[in-house]
Formats: C-alpha cells, sequence, structure tokens
C-alpha cells in the first residue's frame, strides 16, 4: 500500500504544464486532515517537476525569465540555487512556493565557455524565430552540465489558457558532446484539453548520438532547428494520419448505407441481414 | 477548502487520462469515503465477457454487476450464478426485459452499421415513474506500430420519464465517450492522444399509440435516436478537440515557419490586398 507522500507525489508528477496550481489544491483537499506539513514533505517531488518541466522563474527586481533545470543546478547543502547563463545571475529558488530570491551576480566556472556564448548566441536568433517571445511561459538557456563534459541546449514554451481548458507545452532537452560533436536529448510535447472531460496529446522523441558537422555555435543550433523541424512536420502528419484512418477505424461518421438509422425499420435490418454477413471481420 | 468528492474529479480531468484507473486507485487509498460515489462517477474503459449461454461477448458495468459476477444482456442470466433471492432482485422481467431486448437488438444493428465490428450491451431498470438505462459500445484496433492502435467506449446514461397520459415521455441522456488513440515510427517515437469528453441533453419525445407494445416500440425508437445523434455530434467533437485543437496548440507552441518569414508574408498579403481595394 503506496504512502501518502507516494500517492501525492505521483500526482504532482502527473500535472499538466502550467497546472501545477490546480492539482495542489485538489491535494490539499483530500488530504486536509491528515497531514498539515504534507505539502512541505512533497518538496523532492516539487523539485523533480519544475527541473523535468524547465519551468520559468521571474528574477526578482527584473524583467528577466529564466529556466530552471538539473543541468543549471548549484551545488548547495542548504537550499535550491541555480544559475542563469544569459544574464550572469544565479538565485535561489523556493520549489514550494515557485518564487526566487537573493539574485547574485554569477559566471559559472567552465572549460566551455566561449563555446556556450557563441551556441547562447545562436540560439537566442533561433528561439526568436520559432517560439513566442521569452516571457513567463517560453524560455531557453545554454549551460556546461554540472560534471563540465558537455553543453546543455533547453527550451521550453508554455501555452497556458484556462477559459479555454487549454494547456500546452514544447520541451526541447539536448546535449551537446564538443570531444565528438555530437548532439543528443529529446523533444517532448504535451497538450491537454478539459472542458466536460480530459484529453492529452503526449509524444516525444529521443535523439542519440546525431552529428552536428562542426563544433561552433551557429552548426549545433543549426542542426537543432532541423531536428525540431522534421519532427514538428512529421507530428502534424501523424495527427492528421491518425484521423483518416485510425479514427475512423473505430467509429465510421455514417454507416455505408450514407443514411442515418431508421429505427422504426430496424428489425427489418436484422431479418434481411447480409450487413451481418459481409461487415464481420 | 473545496469538496473533497469536487477536488478528486477536478484531479482526475487534470491528470493524464491514461493512468484514470491509477490515479482512481490512488483518491480511493487517500479517502476510502469516496469509493463507491467515485466508482459511479468516474467512466474507465469498458471490459467485456462471453456468455456462455449465447456465445455471444457482453459488456460489463456496474449496472449488471452483482460482486464479481455480471449479467448477459443475452441470456438474462448472472455468470457465475448468484443467490435466487439476489437474481429474483436483480434480473428484469416483464416490460423492463422486453424493451430492454428490443433495445439490445436494435444496438446490434446499429453497431454493426457505425463500428462495423464491436461489442455493444445496453441494461434498463424500473424507475417509479419510468425506467432509466445504459447503453454500452466498445471498439478496438490494434494493428501496432504505425498504424497504431485504438480504442473507443461509449457509455450511454439514460433516465426516462414517463408521463400519464403516455403521449410523451422526458428523455435524459449523459454520455461518455472514452478515446485512446496511439502510435510509434522512426520519426515520432511515440505519439499518443487518449482521453474522454462527456456532453448531456433531455427532449421530450412524443409516443404514439396506447398499447403497451407500441409504446415499448416508441421508447426503442426515441432513445435508439437520441443515443445516435449523441454520438454522431460527440464523434465531430472528438475529432475536432483530438486533432483540430490539438495540432493548433501545437502550433502555438513552436512555429515551424520562421516568424520574421511570417511577418514578411502577412505584410506583403496586406499590401496586395490594399492594391486590390485602390484598384
Amino acid at each position: 500500500m503506496s504512502s501518502t507522500i507516494d500517492i501525492t507525489s505521483s500526482f504532482i508528477q502527473g500535472a499538466p504544464p502550467s497546472e501545477l496550481a490546480d492539482v495542489v489544491k485538489d491535494i490539499k483537499a483530500l488530504t486536509s486532515d491528515d497531514d498539515p506539513s504534507l505539502i512541505a514533505k512533497l518538496k523532492p517531488a516539487f523539485q523533480k517537476y519544475n527541473e523535468e518541466q524547465l519551468v520559468a522563474v521571474k528574477l526578482p527586481g527584473a524583467n528577466d525569465y529564466v529556466l530552471i533545470s538539473s543541468y543549471n543546478k548549484l551545488d548547495s547543502s542548504s537550499s535550491s540555487q541555480y544559475y542563469d547563463t544569459a544574464t550572469s545571475t544565479s538565485f535561489e529558488f523556493d520549489h514550494t512556493t515557485s518564487k526566487a530570491s537573493s539574485p547574485q551576480s554569477y559566471t559559472h566556472d567552465t572549460q566551455h565557455s566561449s563555446l556556450v556564448q557563441s551556441i547562447l548566441k545562436s540560439l537566442t536568433s533561433h528561439f526568436a524565430e520559432h517560439y513566442p517571445p521569452s516571457s513567463s511561459s517560453s524560455v531557453f538557456t545554454v549551460c556546461a552540465t554540472p560534471d563540465d563534459s558537455q553543453i546543455a541546449i533547453l527550451i521550453s514554451s508554455t501555452k497556458s489558457s484556462p477559459k479555454n481548458f487549454l494547456s500546452g507545452q514544447w520541451r526541447s532537452t539536448f546535449l551537446f558532446d564538443p570531444a565528438s560533436t555530437t548532439l543528443s536529448g529529446s523533444l517532448k510535447v504535451n497538450v491537454h484539453y478539459y472542458e466536460d472531460g480530459n484529453v492529452a496529446l503526449t509524444t516525444k522523441k529521443e535523439v542519440e548520438n546525431v552529428d552536428v558537422g562542426g563544433s561552433d555555435g551557429a552548426s549545433v543550433v543549426r542542426k537543432i532547428a532541423a531536428i525540431e523541424k522534421q519532427y514538428q512536420e512529421e507530428v502534424n502528419r501523424t495527427i492528421v494520419g491518425m484521423n483518416e484512418n485510425s479514427f475512423k477505424g473505430l467509429r465510421r461518421q455514417l454507416p455505408v448505407t450514407r443514411q442515418k438509422v431508421e429505427w422504426e425499420r430496424i428489425r427489418g435490418y436484422a431479418l434481411g441481414s447480409d450487413l451481418r454477413g459481409e461487415a464481420k471481420r | 477548502m473545496a469538496d473533497p468528492f469536487d477536488a478528486a474529479l477536478d484531479l482526475l480531468r487534470r491528470l493524464p487520462p491514461s493512468s484514470t484507473q491509477k490515479n482512481l486507485n490512488g483518491i480511493i487509498s487517500l479517502r476510502p469515503e469516496l469509493e463507491e460515489d467515485l466508482l459511479s462517477s468516474v467512466d474507465v474503459a469498458l471490459t467485456s465477457r462471453r456468455c456462455t449461454k449465447s456465445g455471444r461477448d457482453y459488456l460489463c458495468c456496474d449496472y449488471n454487476r452483482d460482486g464479481d459476477s455480471y449479467r448477459s444482456p443475452w441470456s438474462n442470466e448472472f455468470e457465475p450464478p448468484i443467490e435466487p433471492e439476489d437474481a429474483a432482485d436483480l434480473i428484469p422481467h416483464g416490460r423492463v426485459r422486453r424493451m430492454e431486448e428490443s433495445l439490445n437488438a436494435g444496438f446490434d444493428v446499429y453497431r454493426e452499421l457505425y463500428y462495423e465490428g464491436g461489442i455493444s450491451s445496453a441494461y434498463l431498470w424500473a424507475l417509479d415513474e419510468g425506467f432509466a438505462g445504459v447503453v454500452l459500445f466498445k471498439k478496438t484496433s490494434s494493428a501496432g506500430g504505425s498504424a497504431g492502435k485504438g480504442g473507443w467506449d461509449s457509455i450511454h446514461v439514460l433516465e426516462v420519464n414517463e408521463s400519464a397520459t403516455k403521449r410523451s415521455a422526458h428523455y435524459k441522456l449523459t454520455s461518455t465517450v472514452i478515446l485512446d488513440l496511439g502510435m510509434s515510427s522512426a520519426a515520432v517515437d511515440s505519439l499518443e492522444l487518449a482521453g474522454n469528453l462527456t456532453r448531456q441533453t433531455q427532449q421530450d419525445l412524443p409516443l404514439s399509440g396506447l398499447r403497451d407494445a407500441e409504446v415499448e416500440q416508441g421508447h426503442m425508437i426515441n432513445i435508439g435516436r437520441m443515443v445516435e445523434d449523441m454520438e454522431t455530434r460527440m464523434r465531430n467533437l472528438l475529432q475536432e478537440v483530438y486533432f483540430g485543437k490539438a495540432k493548433d496548440v501545437v502550433g502555438d507552441l513552436r512555429s515551424i515557419q520562421p516568424l520574421s518569414e511570417a511577418e514578411r508574408d502577412r505584410a506583403a498579403h496586406k499590401e496586395a490586398i490594399s492594391k486590390m481595394n485602390r484598384g
């Protein structure tokens, strides 16, 4: 039997992007009597969620939004600290309240700093051409991985429209290995619609050791752009294909007769029925 | 503080539909007192059994269940058999059973025409001033790989209030369709569209004839039409939401066409339009 922490942690992991607050409200209503400190105990679940969702965070005292992930995390025993390459800032982040604080000037020490800057420059143009302007819902970053062996390139774009019962998210997570000049990573897209129902689109693609054909920022971003484009086109094609094939194969829009059922005569259908014989599959 | 039952329903509407059963179990362990209400309010994919008497498949739900036994709409018997006293309460007879048989026969034809396969079942029970029932359909396809897998489950719950005059009746219908589609290919590791939508309607519909048989026939016709119209509406809605909205949102998240190019196209288009208007 799973504990309350296990069950509620899995609820948190399943929250669609931008609906975490609603999920937490529901968790509180379901556990109110039992443990007032439950929310505090769920901090590891919140942290995992925020880092995996590449959550966008507003830096206090600035208009900039930055991204949270396991790659731009700083080792700190006391609190959760992250840094942002583009603004040269580090900050603390409270996972339970989703608030950033204590921004400080910070430049991360890495052997790849010029490559990181070169990729960041190209990525900034790529982002401007394909994603909504950087804001609470779309962010990107480039940084060295904690072990300093690869460069992490992260993009997250979220759409939230509670009035229309819609939410969605695109996440690009790439790791560039300068030693082999290859890219690996994943593309993940989720869409959620919840008016009188619950409909979810989930799709992902893993990318492994793709040769970039160059080791400068422009080549890396060019390759990322090509991978993203191909994937998005394929996702669109797949959705259309599903509509025309799988969906139709489940239930037709109209019977083969192209007419609705004549219910007064339905006994007649049953008696006459070569419909049954031929259609039995 | 929100009502726990409403919170449970809201939670299940937000978490991934493919893990509804798992999340339902989780919520029930947090709040065991909600179990009965949740199980009767939350729709999950239907299971089926084979009726040993008739050799036909039928669908299982709470309304044809007693413990671990289910009643087949074809044989009107519980399998495995239940205690005679319970059977006397649960097994419909007379008018209700006649209408149930008629609905099952009618929907069997409907099923073949629209689903070209699959399973259908209808179960009715008496109310003080009318009757209620549930009509179920299930169709799956599992070609696999890039052809994908899919499942459609319809659950229609109806309530019929008859008037004293028998010239008409009031029909209430709450319909849920659970639709799952998934595929995988080299270009897209996995893509899954899963979920459910619920809609309701109610109508006053006429009944012609005064003899019992005519009234029963009238109910069958009215219910058949209502379910058919509802399913058609929902199929269109599902098509629009699953394939239209979802695709649009992906386009909002990321633009395939470079935005500066799109802007140039828009400006050129505007220029062309204004030239046409001037000329």
